[in-house]
């Protein structure tokens, strides 16, 4: 559009250029001809009028227009053609004057030299108005095509140009508002205080938004109003001065950054549920050896007294029986509870890994850039499909990957690679491998238990949730040494097979 | 009643050990305990095995792996395997490397002392075993299709809703089966119910689809 608009015009200016150069010079030579034979006429008419001291007298006009029209060209041959013309022998009644002849042959170089200053300078007006009116179209259509909008305002606020962009964004059209104040584009306090942030400006000088730029809020023509980012420029042209303010629409960008908080929100949630549920577990086998050696003293006292009859004893016998039974029942409470926190709030369906791999990249690679760290995702489409918990698998993934980030933090190389293969049994794995220093191997042994950590910050309980969430699903998770001296962790996921999706009741 | 034959118990935690020996002892059967897996593995040489009762998560060599090397040299030892961290994937795993009882802490003593007393009397006369796959199997075939596919899922470890998905059915209505099956089978529990696929030698098979 901008590309065919531009030749266009380009293309209009270098025609015009040309004829101009073109036309107008043979037509200068043929009108100083006829302005010379003109004057030669005139003189032989007038011949008993004008004394024959100055014969030249009658061609001056004609060099004078010819000079002016044409430039020295024209200007010179018509010089040349009175000189032939006045003292050629065959001419009528030629006249020879020295003095005369060398006087006119220098004013008549004279004039056609001054008449080629007048023409170039002339010319040179008419390339640069086309040059700017060929630039102003360039501007006008670069200001229409991008997708900030543009508002130039001047110091009282009042607004002198109003973009195609800046029409869609508020609602308004262009006449509504040129020659009003720009602070109707603004909801309140900023309506009211905008004159006041002008003045102030005027009087201080001093930049608060100019060369700056910041988010502010716009309310267009429906009411509705919207967080932007305002940039805005400052043109001064002699006296005057000008406000060229550049917009840009947040709304879709503040949408997807509070869609990005909101999950990870959420993902934090489920870590603490699931650091619960393990803490639940860890509490759970804590709890259940103490309560069953109590149960296991309380039967074994019981069956020792088994035979006795006499009424003490029997309660005794009876007693037993029922503490035994408590122990039991809080072993039950136990194990609920950690079935519950556990199994109960994960909701399995099919999911693609590869979308799972990427919304998780993404997050945790946040400012991974920054370490240089270089990612390669490389996913088998053949294990795409897999059985999971969405977000509990991206806490999983999320959790290797930032490990895996951190452990590249002194590398010389960082290279970082998450991948999908078929693994057997109609599993998938998916492994994220770094190329950090590795873990030693006495640490590799207790790696996956609750609260071990090599972080000075660390909890310790990221691996065991990893584990706990992929054993839940059915999976298992492991840690190898790769060939690039740092550790390649991988888990397995139940993978659906196209098969699996259009087998139905049988 | 008197018993001849000792048991091995093996539990790194001194009161859920010392509580377990006495608690046997009441039962009249002689108990040797063991601090851990290794320690039991070092006077293995020189002792006359015939019941062993295991904790699972122990240091070093833990419960399943102990029972994987007794089931190697000693195939005729009964390995009765109790966790305060039971689950299904575990007891699967246990039911399938033999033990003869895979039991969650803490225990009804019946519970425990039964399975003693039924291993030990297993060895004695191991022809009982013949009965018992035959009445299993009796009993597998009362399951409707549907009861049997359901109870393959659970063996293998799966949860209620991969079943259901695996079965395109709802998950409660895998928790119907589920009930039915367990009531037909007779099973007290899930690991009772994994020892009665594992005796019917239907763990190994593999789930149609």
């Amino acid at each position: 559009m901008v590309e065919t608009e531009l030749t266009r015009a380009r293309s209009a200016a270098s025609l015009a250029g040309a004829s101009y150069a073109l036309l107008p010079t043979f037509f200068a030579y043929m009108l100083a001809l006829v302005l010379v034979l003109m004057a030669h006429l005139a003189r032989i008419l007038l011949t008993p009028a004008i004394a024959q001291e100055s014969p030249y007298l009658p061609f001056i006009p004609a060099v004078l227009v010819a000079s002016g029209i044409g430039g020295i060209g024209p200007g010179v041959f018509a010089t040349a053609l009175t000189v032939l013309l006045v003292t050629a022998p065959w001419a009528h009644e030629p006249v020879l004057q020295p003095y005369g002849l060398a006087i006119f042959t220098i004013i008549g170089i004279g004039v056609a030299w001054l008449g080629e200053r007048l023409l170039r300078t002339r010319n040179a007006r008419v390339i640069a108005m086309q040059d700017l009116q060929f630039r102003e179209a360039h501007l006008r259509s670069i200001l229409d095509t991008i997708p900030d909008a543009m508002i130039v305002i001047d110091p009282q606020g009042i607004v002198q140009s109003f973009s195609a962009a800046a029409q869609r964004l508020f609602g308004y059209a262009r006449d509504e508002v040129i020659g009003k104040n720009v602070k109707m584009l603004m909801p309140q306090p900023y309506r009211d205080n905008h004159d006041g942030y002008l003045k102030r400006y005027a009087e201080t000088g001093e930049r608060r938004i100019i060369g700056v730029g910041r988010v502010v809020v716009g309310q267009r023509k429906s009411g509705a109003t919207f967080p932007m980012e305002l940039a805005v420029g400052e043109m001064r042209s002699l006296d005057r001065v000008f406000f060229t303010g550049f917009v840009r629409d947040l709304t879709e960008r503040q949408d997807t950054e509070a869609r990005l908080q909101e999950l990870q929100s959420e993902l934090v949630h489920i870590s603490r549920l699931t650091a619960m549920g393990e803490m639940a577990s860890a509490l759970a086998h804590e709890l259940n050896q103490p309560l069953s050696a109590i149960s296991n003293y309380l039967r074994g006292s019981g069956r020792l007294l088994e035979g006795r009859a006499d009424p003490e004893s029997k309660m005794v016998i009876d007693a037993l029986e029922k503490a035994s039974e408590q122990s039991l029942r809080a072993g039950q409470i136990i194990r609920r509870l950690r079935d519950f926190v556990s199994r109960g709030e994960t909701e399995r369906r099919v999911e693609s890994v590869t979308k799972m791999v990427e919304e998780a990249s993404a997050l945790a690679l946040v400012g991974a850039k920054e370490y240089g760290v270089h990612v390669s995702i490389k996913l088998d489409p053949i294990v795409d499909r897999v059985m999971a918990d969405k977000v509990q698998i991206q806490q999983v993934l999320i959790n290797l990957i930032r490990n895996a980030v951190e452990a590249m933090a002194d590398s010389p190389i960082r290279e970082l690679i998450i991948q999908s293969r078929p693994s057997k049994d109609g599993m998938a794995l998916i492994a994220v491998s770094d190329s950090g220093s590795g873990i030693s191997a006495e640490n590799a042994a207790q790696l996956f238990q609750p609260f071990f950590t090599t972080k000075p910050q660390g909890m310790g309980v990221g691996l065991s949730i990893c584990r706990t969430i992929v054993e839940a699903h059915g999976g298992q998770i492991s840690m190898e040494q790769n060939r690039s001296g740092g550790t390649t962790f991988s888990f397995t996921l139940q993978g659906i097979s196209e098969e699996d999706l259009d087998s139905d009741d049988q | 009643m008197t018993n001849s034959e000792v048991i091995d118990v093996v539990d790194d935690d001194d009161a859920a050990r010392h509580s377990l020996e006495f608690l046997l002892r009441t039962a009249k059967f002689d108990v040797r305990a063991h601090r851990s897996a290794t320690d039991f593995l070092k006077l293995l040489p020189g002792l006359e095995v015939s019941c062993v009762v295991t904790d699972v998560r122990m240091p070093g060599v833990s419960g399943i792996e102990l029972l994987k090397h007794l089931k190697k040299q000693l195939p005729a030892v009964a390995v009765i395997v109790i966790t305060g961290h039971g689950d299904v994937p575990l007891a699967v795993e246990a039911m399938k490397c033999g033990a003869a009882d895979f039991i969650e802490k803490p225990f009804d003593d019946d519970r425990l002392l039964t399975t003693v007393r039924a291993a030990l009397s297993k060895q004695a006369r191991d022809d009982e075993g013949v009965a018992e796959r035959g009445a299993i199997l009796d009993k597998l075939a009362t399951l409707s299709n549907r009861e049997r596919q359901v109870l393959e899922g659970l063996v293998n470890g799966l949860p209620n809703k991969s079943i259901a998905y695996d079965l395109a059915i709802s998950p409660r209505t895998v928790e119907i089966y589920r009930a039915n099956l367990m009531t037909k089978m007779g099973a007290k529990s899930l690991s009772d119910l994994v020892r009665m696929a594992l005796v019917a030698g239907m763990l190994e098979r593999k789930t149609p689809t």
